[in-house]
């Protein structure tokens, strides 16, 4: 069974189109970073998919549930980490932890301890007297000691320290290893590439990639660096070549497709070294999004 | 570079903070000129003739209990004396209490939740925003006396009032005195204060104590002379309308401007989010209320429903004592009674006083109905509602919580009001238990309705559902106190209050309550449909 699976998912907001048809699915036991830009429609998939916002067409499930029309059913296997850890400034983080545990309906108080003691939390402070980095930690250690099968986490490091963030990393870990989906929406590449065993790419609403990063990289251009003895040869016509930047006996330049062609002509030009890389996540998301990282809207938007 | 001092950051401060405070001014500076314009203009009707104002003098003037209650009565046999006594109780506190809640709002209430900081990295400094601060509550202040001024002039220059415009302005001043005390005395209290709450609890305290003096000494119970030991004292020195003394304003002024000159120099000291008197951020854990939303609610919403019901209550004791007062005098025969049974029908005097003065507190209790759809419409825009929605907890479940727990406040408070007013009356006035239970009822009304229509609003249209709503319960009241002086009746027809008789005055119009109950049910569902399907709206 699937944990998450959206068909044609849409939400308009007048005449802004915030999601457009998202087909989306998230297998049980899979971690599923989710990227796009700021306005990409990230929060909006994942306010849709609990029922905070209702979509305009198109379906929602959790673990089987429409969780658009049965959202506190679909709620029972799902723990989830906002981006804005706004809680309730009056309560002691011990309180917030109980609330959240009971509302949940489960919580696995052993395993809950043991993260409070792994993120540093003093959890008998009151909420409004906790940095944004400590609130975050509250609803981390609510949402993750809940043992839910599925974790939806809406930029959940905002505001943690490096070191926390390992904790995080660790726990994210610990979860999949148990048999817990993961939905990670997050700005923070590195995160994403190190979690994630699949990756959707959302630019304007729409969903422009999704896959293994394997694929991803297998399917994008491969970066080639090359030293020549002599002046570098004119690759501008090699099939696939693109990006293509001379400087002294320096090439660097991308490839689409097959290498070979670049590789004949490579071979004959006298080539002293040759480097090649597959794409960081970083680049397949610039490359998605432009260096600027501005989302370009799609020409039917 | 700008000077810091001079920079044109720093009054961005100051209007925003009198933008936000000038819309709550307004509301009660029309409120009090309006109440003060319609009592001045009905005090003839009321007590159309010498006998009858001098029957109505000696009984109240003579009545310990009810002086310690509602301040010294001078010269009652006269319009001035009537109407100082009639509504400067009720504007100093009803100023003195939206004067430090103003305060602790705009300057704590944004310090707790972070937007301080955002005008602090400005070009300003802590000292000099506080400083902008108190100009802007300053500016809210002056809307306040200005609107109420304006009401007291108006009525004043009518040929049957007759006030002099330097009495009127004397008089809004008054009136308006506790509000500037309470405001200054909110902004220094937000410094001392741990956070908002403790803000707000330490100028209640202030409150409290000063009118604990006052009523003492008013009551004759300590000698006359501590009545200079407190604010609410100095204010009834002022004697507007019946003795003057503009002297009394000099340690009004000396409060006001101690304690804003203060507030000042203690926020540039401190650090923000500190406050002097730095409170427990490790409080002992509570959670035998925190199994689920229903408790959440009561948990975040008892203390403030607390006060409601005791402070109504209270009210309902002391306008028991007045019918009391009123059926013991037997003064208003040919009036209030007349005014009350407008079918010509025969009540007793208590009744018909109880029944004209408890529309007020049907009307107070449905602004607290209207707080309670302010509460948790600002659960849903803080975002806090989200983590109960994203979790096994429906929509509908909540909003019913909510809502019983709103239905429980007006229900206590309507009892509350009803016990209070029976209470004071002592059974006497002929009123029994049974007629008070009715009125106790009958005032709840209102706030069911409130709740209702507030449940559809929310649903409907959550960002104007607060605003609509304290404008409607607003409205009501207005018409409701301007009915005798509206020709048009369709006009009077639009206040919830109109509605429902002066009980006890009159008895429980069973049709009245079966249809405005309906109502309430029916636009409660519709909020409950709307809310099911609308996008939870954050900040």
């Amino acid at each position: 069974m699937t944990a998450i699976r959206t068909q044609g998912l849409t939400k308009r907001y007048g005449a802004i189109v915030a999601l457009r048809g998202l087909d989306l699915e998230v297998a049980e036991g899979e971690v599923v970073g989710y990227l796009g830009p700021n306005g990409a429609g990230k929060t909006t998939t994942i306010r849709c998919l609990l029922g905070l916002a209702r979509a305009t067409s198109g379906r929602a499930e959790i673990f089987g549930v429409d969780a658009q029309a049965r959202p506190s059913v679909a709620h029972r296997r799902v723990a989830y980490v906002p981006g804005e850890a706004n809680l309730w400034p009056d309560l002691t983080g011990a309180e917030a932890l109980h609330l959240l545990g009971r509302v949940q309906g489960a919580a696995d108080t052993a395993y809950r301890d043991e993260l409070v003691e792994r993120f540093q939390l003093d959890p008998s402070k009151k909420v409004r007297a906790y940095s944004k980095g400590n609130r975050q930690k509250v609803l981390l250690v609510a949402a993750l000691g809940s043992r839910a099968d599925l974790l939806v986490l809406d930029e959940p490091t905002t505001g943690l320290d490096p070191l926390m963030e390992q904790v995080f990393r660790e726990s994210v870990g610990d979860a999949r290893a148990r048999g817990q989906a993961v939905f990670l929406s997050s700005h923070i590449l590195s995160e994403v590439e190190a979690l994630s065993d699949r990756v959707a790419i959302l630019r304007a609403g729409e969903l422009v990639e999704v896959g293994t990063l394997a694929d991803m990289r297998h399917l994008s251009a491969l970066s080639i660096e090359a030293t020549f003895d002599a002046a570098p040869p004119d690759l501008s016509r090699v099939p696939g070549v693109t990006g293509l930047v001379v400087q002294g006996h320096d090439l660097r330049c991308q490839v689409v497709g097959s290498v070979e062609p670049l590789l004949g002509v490579l071979a004959a030009s006298g080539v002293h070294q040759l480097l090649s890389r597959e794409p960081s996540l970083e680049e397949l998301f610039l490359a998605h999004y432009g260096e600027s990282g501005s989302t370009r809207e799609p020409s039917h938007a | 570079m700008p000077d810091v001092e001079t920079g044109f950051g720093v009054w961005v401060v100051g209007r925003r903070t009198a933008r936000r405070a000038v819309r709550s001014a307004v509301v009660w500076g029309v409120l009090f000129g309006a109440l003060v314009a319609n009592e001045a203009l009905s005090y003839h009707s009321g007590f159309p003739d010498t006998a009858s104002r001098e029957r109505f003098a000696a009984t109240m003037g003579d009545n310990r209990g009810l002086t310690a209650v509602t301040g010294p009565a001078r010269s009652l046999d006269t319009l001035g004396g009537f109407v100082a006594w009639r509504m400067m109780s009720l504007m100093l506190v009803a100023g003195a209490i939206w004067g430090f809640l103003t305060a602790t709002r705009l300057m704590r209430g944004e310090e707790d939740a972070g937007r301080w900081d955002l005008l602090l990295a400005g070009r300003t400094s802590r000292r000099h925003a506080a400083g902008q601060a108190v100009w802007g509550l300053a500016c809210a202040w002056s809307v306040l006396w200005a609107l109420t001024a304006t009401g007291t002039v108006i009525a004043g220059l009518q040929p049957s009032v007759g006030f002099s415009v330097a009495d009127s302005l004397f008089y809004a001043t008054a009136g308006v005195a506790g509000a500037a005390m309470f405001l200054a005395v909110g902004a220094l209290t937000s410094q001392l204060g741990a956070n908002r709450r403790q803000a707000n609890a330490l100028a209640a305290v202030v409150f409290c104590i000063s009118w604990l003096l006052r009523m003492l000494a008013d009551g004759q119970v300590l000698p006359g002379w501590v009545r200079w030991t407190t604010p609410l004292g100095w204010i009834e020195n002022l004697a507007p309308l019946t003795d003057p003394q503009p002297w009394a304003l000099l340690p009004i002024a000396l409060l006001t401007g101690g304690a804003g000159w203060c507030a000042i120099g203690l926020a540039g000291r401190r650090d923000v989010g500190q406050g002097v008197l730095t409170g427990s951020s490790v409080p002992p854990s509570r959670t035998r209320l925190l199994n689920a939303p229903g408790g959440l609610a009561v948990r975040l919403e008892r203390w403030p429903a607390l006060a409601w019901v005791l402070g109504l209550g209270a009210l309902g004791f002391v306008f028991g004592l007045v019918a009391r007062a009123a059926a013991e005098g037997n003064f208003g025969d040919s009036s209030v009674g007349q005014v009350v049974n407008r079918d010509g029908g025969h009540v007793s005097l208590g009744a018909a006083w109880l029944g004209y003065e408890f529309l007020y507190l049907a009307a107070i209790l449905a602004f607290a109905a209207a707080g309670q759809i302010a509460a948790l419409r600002a659960e849903e825009y803080d975002g806090h509602l989200d983590h109960l929605i994203a979790r096994p907890v429906s929509r509908r479940s909540w909003l019913v919580g909510r809502l019983v727990l709103g239905l429980g406040l007006v229900a206590m408070a309507g009892m509350s009001i009803g016990l209070g007013g029976w209470l004071g009356a002592g059974g006497r006035g002929g009123l029994d238990a049974l007629d008070l239970l009715q009125a106790a009822v009958n005032v709840a009304i209102p706030g069911l309705v409130v709740l209702g229509l507030g449940a559809a609003l929310y649903g409907v249209a959550p960002r104007l559902a607060v605003p609509l709503l304290y404008g409607f319960v607003l409205w009501s009241f207005l018409v409701e106190i301007l009915a005798g002086t509206l020709h048009a009746r369709w006009l009077v027809h639009t206040s919830v209050l109109d509605l429902l008789g002066p009980v006890p005055a009159t008895g429980l119009d069973g049709q009245a309550v079966t249809g405005l109950l309906v109502l309430a049910a029916v636009a409660a569902l519709v909020g409950f449909a709307a809310f099911d399907r609308r996008d939870l709206a954050t900040a």
